[in-house]
């Protein structure tokens, strides 16, 4: 079960809205934040914290992309593949991440350091190619920049 | 008045409905894959589609409102080629093994395709896949042949409200999963498959057995399991059931099912059928006739009745027997046996209840429809879990809950947690104390209205004590919610009542339905317990709910039935058991009832039954008290004969024969043959006749046939007529408080899955809750340090069993609970009771239990 | 023009509520609530103020419903899930003019009745995410948001949810499905939000832009913002350019600025000076146009008539070394990818578009496929439940309408010229 810092966390995001089924996707949020990623044991808790039937947590939960069905690694990299950026190249940066730091679309990086996510649009087209590593944004993306940024996740 | 034309017929509606409801009345059909009248509309398949002048889409018929003057077309070019694409849409993923199918022939996929193509298909990608699962074992799950239409996610979250499954991921990635992606571990109604329109759900208990089309022939019944009495088909090939499945729209149940009446059908096919009469002989039961048999028995009885009067003789009837079979049965005991001494496992509950209530309120105060409880504003459930022991009635308590009812819970009650609005939780079997404050209380605000006397008086007495205790957690907004509310429900499980002081609880609980002129529902586990109240197995009252003690009725039954009733009042269920022990019952008659296993104190009803001389069993299995008995001998069963059940809101209802066997007799055939040998004649041929002679004799059944009964709305048939008289005292007994110290005390659970002797003989039953194992609460299994599965070993003053743990997070207070569903032994085996001495209910409260880790 | 909505951006603390107050902010929600709620409605009606989410209906119309239905409590969310491919335009409103739209959105909720009032963000936005709590913090503490507005008696109560990485929750009713905690699948209509939206009662769903407008109809009057840019639709618009142009990025213009000059006055034209080839106007669900056919108003009523939509005002510009078919490839991914599952049409049918165009992409195009795109499309247009499925239909259509000849090449050759 979530510790008490945590109930008390999904308790302050319950108490802002009519329905205490409001709270389920932030609740999903801070499981994946405390588990790493949705695993039937985090969606379990959920359940039982917002008293929802489990299988309603997990159907909602696998309906968001965001919500990882699978471990991840240490560092997500979300890469954005979409029009504007497949335009500028975004194609290419995905083969450069796959053969420099071996990890392919939806997968893992041996070394368990990185997953790498294809995104639909992160709303950055005008400086695209763009990518969000963990919940940090970065863009105008070349394969060096990559390299330089990625270098500060170990 | 709303006028539509629809393909230039015009339709004219009383109220709003769908365009598609109102083709239907039309008699037009339009074709549909993600509707289904069981479920909320959805509007994603997109076949119905229609042409509405003057809208510029093709509107959705499942979804779109029939207005005043709106011009709708069905069919058209444009629209059978849109279905022919969708269609073929849905075929692009879809496997194309009809020839393995089971759902082939009956298959709506199937069948849409066949009327509007296409014949080929374009796709020539490749297809998705999605391995079938066989991880569960009641549903088979092949998740290629689903089209996603919803049904069964809307069935089970917004009808059954298990809300077990969901749709998993999106888009083409949709499928339909329980939480665990593997079994489905839900409440196994089994609707999920009414409502799926391909092959993707199916029961294990057919699957590639049979093809729909090749069933010799399906009889429309009703369900053997509880006291709610949901109608059902039956599918018979070759003499046995190939599956029970339901009729959407109709019966009380409309459509829908629970796990024991859709799954638990195989015990009637079950090996261990008793299949010729048993005779013991030196010490041991051997294969005999039925003539032998027979003759043994009136025989014996007979010399009994002479030696030492029929009051040495005493009878057990059966809540699972129809009521000709018990009507049979009271007047066998009474006219050829000459003893009152009739009652039944009822007593343990629903019939003390029963009678209490009519006592003090009048007759048929529990008569209220099922329906009903959708209404009702607030409910008030005590004593039980309504969606384990009455499902179908408890799908009603979550309906309202869904309309926005104010659902409130005392003590435990699983089925409910995620629908109720209150709970309170008193003290473990506190609760009369409770409700006594509450009564109190709500008598203080209402004023007593001084209609029925004997009620008035008792109110009136209790409120000047002020009796009870109100220092319960929720008790004042209890109070509140019930005096706000314009309409409510009481709904008792027998828990309340098996209490050595339940005629307290029922007293209070009888005060508030009177107070706030509630409805009254009482949980029944037995198909027939009201039925056979009806027919007169109880010892002081004859059919009807004649008392016996009123003359002028007992008079005209002995016109009728020519001879003479005995005069005492006859004996109660354990008053006979005692009565066995102490010598006083020299030969007791059980029909279909198996006492040794379900009722408490295992071993001391043993021992008492083995005291008699005489010992009759009436059955379809050979019973744990059928081992005990002098003769045995073979019923019929569920689907093997005809005859009335009457289920808790009195609606009387038809179980069909449905299959042809050559082994034993209805239990009235067998009866009156062993009358006709004591020289008392009873010549029924079938069971039709002894409707017939109820109808003449019973108020409650004046005038009715078969014929009325098979329409499935026969209740109440009171005509307004009082039946038993009006009585002024409430009957009250002095009772000394028990002090309730133990850490934990053990009940008695009541599975959603199992239901006494017969669900321990369907495989089926059995998988989804395989061995029993004691359910503790979550606060419990941390003070005892127990984790899910642990194994432990419990003690009671009279024994121990071993079993695994499993936390049950519903059940706040610090009882555990153990099963009595098993085959070996079970919670009952561990308890004594006391009887409460106005209900001659069994207390079985307070039974103290100490659980070791092993 | 005088920018308004992405006034001071460049400022490095735009966020800061002080710096917004400085910069004139709030003083048009004072005004607001010394106004009666049906006179604002008036000034927005009179405005011609018109929903900057795509679909562009009238914004005091879809009030006026809201505040008919008597139920309370009403609920403004705000739709700031800015999902559709290309569009980026509320992104500088989120992260770095958080104020305007708060104000705003306390503007709307007094005139519509409405105490509570959502932000939903799209979980791609992290960083807006902790701009706006920070600003609703703010606000508080100033008594812009709260129990008693200013001291004047009024309530509004606001607070940010957060997504989760699903297109379809842009649209309203989705967005209403997943802000009570369910999958984001859109909802049948009627009844509609303004009647029965969130937790059933009447909702207003307006879009990020859309609400960060008022504050100007009121400082400006509804009188001179209909003078603004184009008739039947007027008011400051904000363009995403982005793509083969030298300078992508968001502008405000008046609406009705011409596509041409989006393009080539204000983002510098193509980038590097090649040639031109297509535009998609309006965010990728808008039906692409050929270079020849770009001088046109940027408005719903004149872009509806160029044969394509408005839509979030998300102009993607391709030159001539981007191939279509890719482009419609990529486009039909990302609808395969995002659409809902809740209807057949769209489920079934992007993924078939995705699959063939994903052939003839690769060389492995066949005689037919054009026929097989464009009857697909037909079963797909107009039957499915939302405009997800239409949008998806519409670009594939679109692409064959002007540019059939790449499609056919590629299927000839067997090979697609533009692989470099
Ligand atoms: C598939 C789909 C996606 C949408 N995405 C967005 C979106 O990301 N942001 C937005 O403001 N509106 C979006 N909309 C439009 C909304 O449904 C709705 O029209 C809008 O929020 C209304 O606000 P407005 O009147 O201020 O434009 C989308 C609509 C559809 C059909
Ligand atoms: S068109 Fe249908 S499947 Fe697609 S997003 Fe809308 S409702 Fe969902
Ligand atoms: S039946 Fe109407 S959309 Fe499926």
């Amino acid at each position: 079960m979530f510790n008490e810092t945590v109930l008390k966390e999904i308790n302050d995001i319950r108490v802002k809205y009519p329905d205490r089924r409001s709270a389920l996707l932030p609740s999903l949020y801070i499981a994946q934040r405390e588990f790493g990623w949705l695993s039937h044991e985090a969606m379990l808790c959920v359940s039982k914290t917002l008293n929802l039937p489990e299988a309603e947590v997990r159907g909602t939960a696998s309906f968001y992309a965001m919500f990882k069905n699978k471990p991840v690694g240490r560092h997500v990299i979300q890469l954005c593949t979409n029009v504007s950026c497949m335009i500028l190249g975004a194609e290419k940066l995905v083969d450069f991440i796959g053969n420099k730091y071996g990890v392919q679309p939806g997968g893992i990086s041996q070394d368990g350091r990185f997953s790498l996510v294809i995104m639909e649009c992160i709303g950055a087209c005008g400086t695209a190619p763009a990518m969000l590593v963990d919940t940090d944004f970065y863009d105008s993306l070349t394969e060096k920049r990559i390299e330089e940024i990625l270098e500060g996740y170990k | 008045m709303i006028t539509l034309t629809i393909n230039d017929k015009e339709i004219t509606l009383e109220k709003p409905v769908t365009v598609l409801e109102a083709a239907k009345q039309a008699g037009i059909k339009i074709p549909t894959l993600c509707y289904h009248e069981a479920v909320k509309p959805f509007g994603g398949c997109r076949l119905c589609v229609v042409e509405v002048e003057r809208m510029p889409r093709l509107q959705t018929a499942c979804t779109l409102t029939a207005a005043d003057g709106m011009i709708v077309r069905t069919e058209s070019e444009t629209i059978s080629r849109v279905r022919r694409g969708i269609l073929e849409f849905l075929l692009i993923n879809h496997p194309l093994d009809c020839p393995y199918c089971d759902k082939a022939g009956e298959c709506e996929l199937q069948d849409l395709v066949k009327k509007y193509g296409p014949t080929v298909g374009r796709f020539k990608e490749e297809k998705r896949r999605v391995p079938e699962s066989h991880k569960d074992q009641i549903l088979a799950r092949n998740m290629e042949r689903c089209v996603v239409c919803t049904r069964c996610v809307r069935m089970c979250n917004d009808v059954q409200g298990a809300s077990a499954i969901s749709i998993m991921g999106r888009a083409g990635y949709s499928r339909m999963e329980p939480f665990s992606s593997a079994s489905f571990n839900c409440e196994y109604c089994g609707n999920c498959l009414t409502v799926c329109p391909v092959g993707a759900i199916l029961s294990r208990l057919y699957i590639h057995s049979f093809r729909p089309w090749q069933v010799d022939r399906e009889v429309e019944t009703v369900c053997s399991y509880c006291g709610v009495g949901c109608s059902l088909v039956v599918q018979v090939r070759d003499e046995s059931i190939k599956r029970v499945i339901p009729k959407i729209g109709f019966g009380l149940n409309k459509g829908l099912l629970c796990s024991r009446g859709r799954f638990g059908y195989e015990y009637i096919n079950s090996p261990d059928r008793l299949k010729t009469p048993l005779v013991r002989k030196n010490g041991k039961l051997e294969e005999s006739t039925w003539s032998e048999a027979l003759t043994i028995i009136a025989d014996k009885l007979t010399k009994i009745k002479k030696a030492d009067g029929g009051s040495a003789i005493a009878g057990i009837a059966s809540p699972r027997c129809s009521n000709e079979d018990n009507y049979v049965f009271q007047k066998f005991m009474r006219m050829a046996c000459g003893t009152n001494n009739i009652d039944s496992i009822s007593r343990t509950g629903f019939a003390a209840a029963q009678k209490y209530f009519e006592d003090v309120l009048g007759q048929g105060i529990t008569a209220n429809i099922i329906e009903g409880l959708k209404n009702s504003e607030t409910i008030l459930v005590l004593g039980g879990d309504p969606t384990a022991i009455n499902p179908i009635l408890g799908l009603s308590i979550r309906e309202a809950a869904r309309r926005g009812a104010k659902i409130i819970v005392l003590g435990n009650a699983k089925g409910l947690e995620r629908f109720k609005t209150l709970q309170l939780v008193p003290e473990v079997f506190k609760e009369a104390d409770l409700l006594d404050a509450l009564l109190v209380e709500i008598s203080h605000a209402k004023g007593v209205r001084g209609e029925i006397s004997a009620i008035d008086k008792g109110i009136r007495m209790l409120s000047e004590k002020s009796a009870g205790n109100k220092n319960v957690q929720g008790f004042d907004e209890l109070k509140n919610i019930l005096m706000s509310s314009p309409s409510t429900s009481i709904v008792l499980g027998m828990d309340i009542v098996q209490r050595t002081d339940g005629h307290r609880a029922l007293f209070a609980i009888a005060g508030l339905t009177y107070l706030l002129e509630a409805r009254l529902y009482l949980l029944s586990e037995k198909p027939n317990e009201q039925g056979l109240i009806d027919a007169g197995c109880v010892p002081d009252m004859l059919p009807g709910g004649r008392p016996l003690s009123i003359h002028d009725f007992k008079r005209k039954f002995e016109d009728l039935w020519n001879g003479a009733i005995p005069e005492d009042d006859g004996m109660t269920l354990f008053e006979i058991i005692e009565g066995a022990r102490g010598n006083k019952i020299k030969a007791l008659y059980l029909m279909g009832e198996n006492p040794v296993f379900n009722l408490p104190g295992k071993f001391y009803i043993k021992e008492s039954l083995k005291a008699l001389d005489f010992l009759v069993v009436q059955d379809i299995f050979l019973t744990e008290t059928a081992e005990i008995a002098d003769v045995v001998l073979p019923a019929l069963g569920w689907t093997e004969k005809t005859g009335t059940y009457t289920n808790l809101e009195r609606r009387i209802q038809l179980q069909k024969k449905a299959v042809e066997v050559s082994h034993g007799m209805e239990d009235w055939r067998i009866i009156s043959e062993v009358s006709n040998k004591m020289g008392y004649r009873m010549d029924y041929a079938e069971s039709k006749d002894i409707m017939d002679e109820m109808a003449k004799v019973s108020p409650l059944y004046r005038d009715l046939t078969y014929r009325e009964i098979s329409y499935g709305n026969c209740l109440w048939p009171y005509l307004g007529e009082p039946l038993r008289g009006e009585i002024s005292e409430v009957p009250e007994a002095s009772y000394v408080a028990n002090q309730y110290k133990e850490d934990f005390y053990l009940s008695v659970e009541k599975p959603l899955y199992h239901s006494g002797t017969l669900s321990r003989r369907s495989p089926a039953l059995l998988k989804m809750y395989p061995e029993p194992a004691l359910k503790v609460g979550a606060k419990s299994a941390e003070k005892l340090g127990l984790n899910e599965g642990d194994r432990v070993q419990f003690f009671t003053q009279t024994g121990s069993r071993e079993a695994a743990v499993s936390i049950d997070e519903s059940i706040k207070d610090n009882r555990v609970y153990f099963s009595n569903n098993f085959q070996g032994d079970g919670v009952y085996s561990l308890m004594t009771c006391n009887i409460d001495k106005v209900t001659k209910a069994p207390g079985i409260e307070g039974c103290e239990v100490k659980i070791k880790k092993l | 023009m005088e920018k308004f909505l992405l006034k001071n951006i460049e400022n490095p603390n735009s966020a800061d509520v002080n710096e917004y107050v400085k910069a004139g902010g709030y003083k048009n929600l004072s005004k607001a609530l010394d106004m009666q709620p049906k006179d604002i409605l008036e000034e927005v009606k009179k405005a011609g103020l018109r929903g900057r989410g795509g679909a562009g209906f009238p914004t005091g119309m879809k009030w006026s419903f809201a505040v008919a239905d008597p139920k309370f409590p009403k609920y403004l969310l705000c739709n700031a899930d800015e999902g559709e491919p290309g569009t980026f335009k509320d992104r500088p409103i989120l992260e770095k003019n958080p104020h305007l739209l708060i104000e705003g959105m306390a503007i709307s909720g007094y005139t519509l009745g409405s105490e509570y009032g959502y932000i939903y963000l799209r979980g791609e936005y992290p960083y807006a995410k902790d701009v706006l709590n920070k600003a609703i913090q703010q606000a508080y503490e100033k008594n812009y948001l709260g129990d008693n507005i200013l001291g004047k008696g009024k309530r509004f109560h606001l607070a940010v949810y957060q997504g989760a990485g699903a297109y379809i929750c842009g649209e309203e009713t989705a967005l209403i499905e997943s802000i009570e905690g369910r999958k984001g699948q859109p909802r049948n209509k009627p009844p509609f939000p303004v009647n029965a939206g969130a937790w059933s009662m009447p909702t207003i769903v307006n879009n990020v832009e859309t609400l960060s407008n008022l504050p100007y109809v009121l400082e400006i009057g509804g009188e001179a913002y209909s003078k603004i840019g184009s008739k039947d639709c007027p008011g400051p618009k904000l363009f995403s350019v982005s793509g083969c142009v030298e300078k992508p990025g968001v502008y405000e213009l008046p609406m009705g600025t011409s596509l041409k000059d989006i393009i080539y006055k204000h983002a510098g034209g193509t980038r590097n000076g090649k040639k031109l080839k297509a535009v998609i106007p309006g965010g990728i669900s808008t039906p692409v146009l050929p270079a020849e056919n770009i001088d046109c108003a940027m408005d719903f009523v004149a872009m509806q008539k160029a044969g394509s939509m408005l839509g979030s005002g998300a102009v993607i510009v391709m030159d001539e070394s981007v191939c279509m078919v890719k482009v419609t490839y990529r486009a039909l991914k990302f609808f395969e990818h995002e659409s809902c599952g809740k209807c057949v049409p769209c489920r079934e049918g992007t993924e078939w578009l995705r699959k063939v165009l994903h052939r003839i992409e690769n060389g492995q195009g066949r005689e037919g496929d054009i026929e097989l795109l464009t009857d697909v499309t037909w079963i797909m247009s107009g039957k499915t439940f939302c405009p997800l499925g239409d949008g998806a239909a519409g670009v594939v259509t679109g692409m064959l309408k002007y540019f059939r000849n790449e499609f056919e090449e590629h299927i000839k050759n067997g090979s697609c010229k533009f692989v470099s």
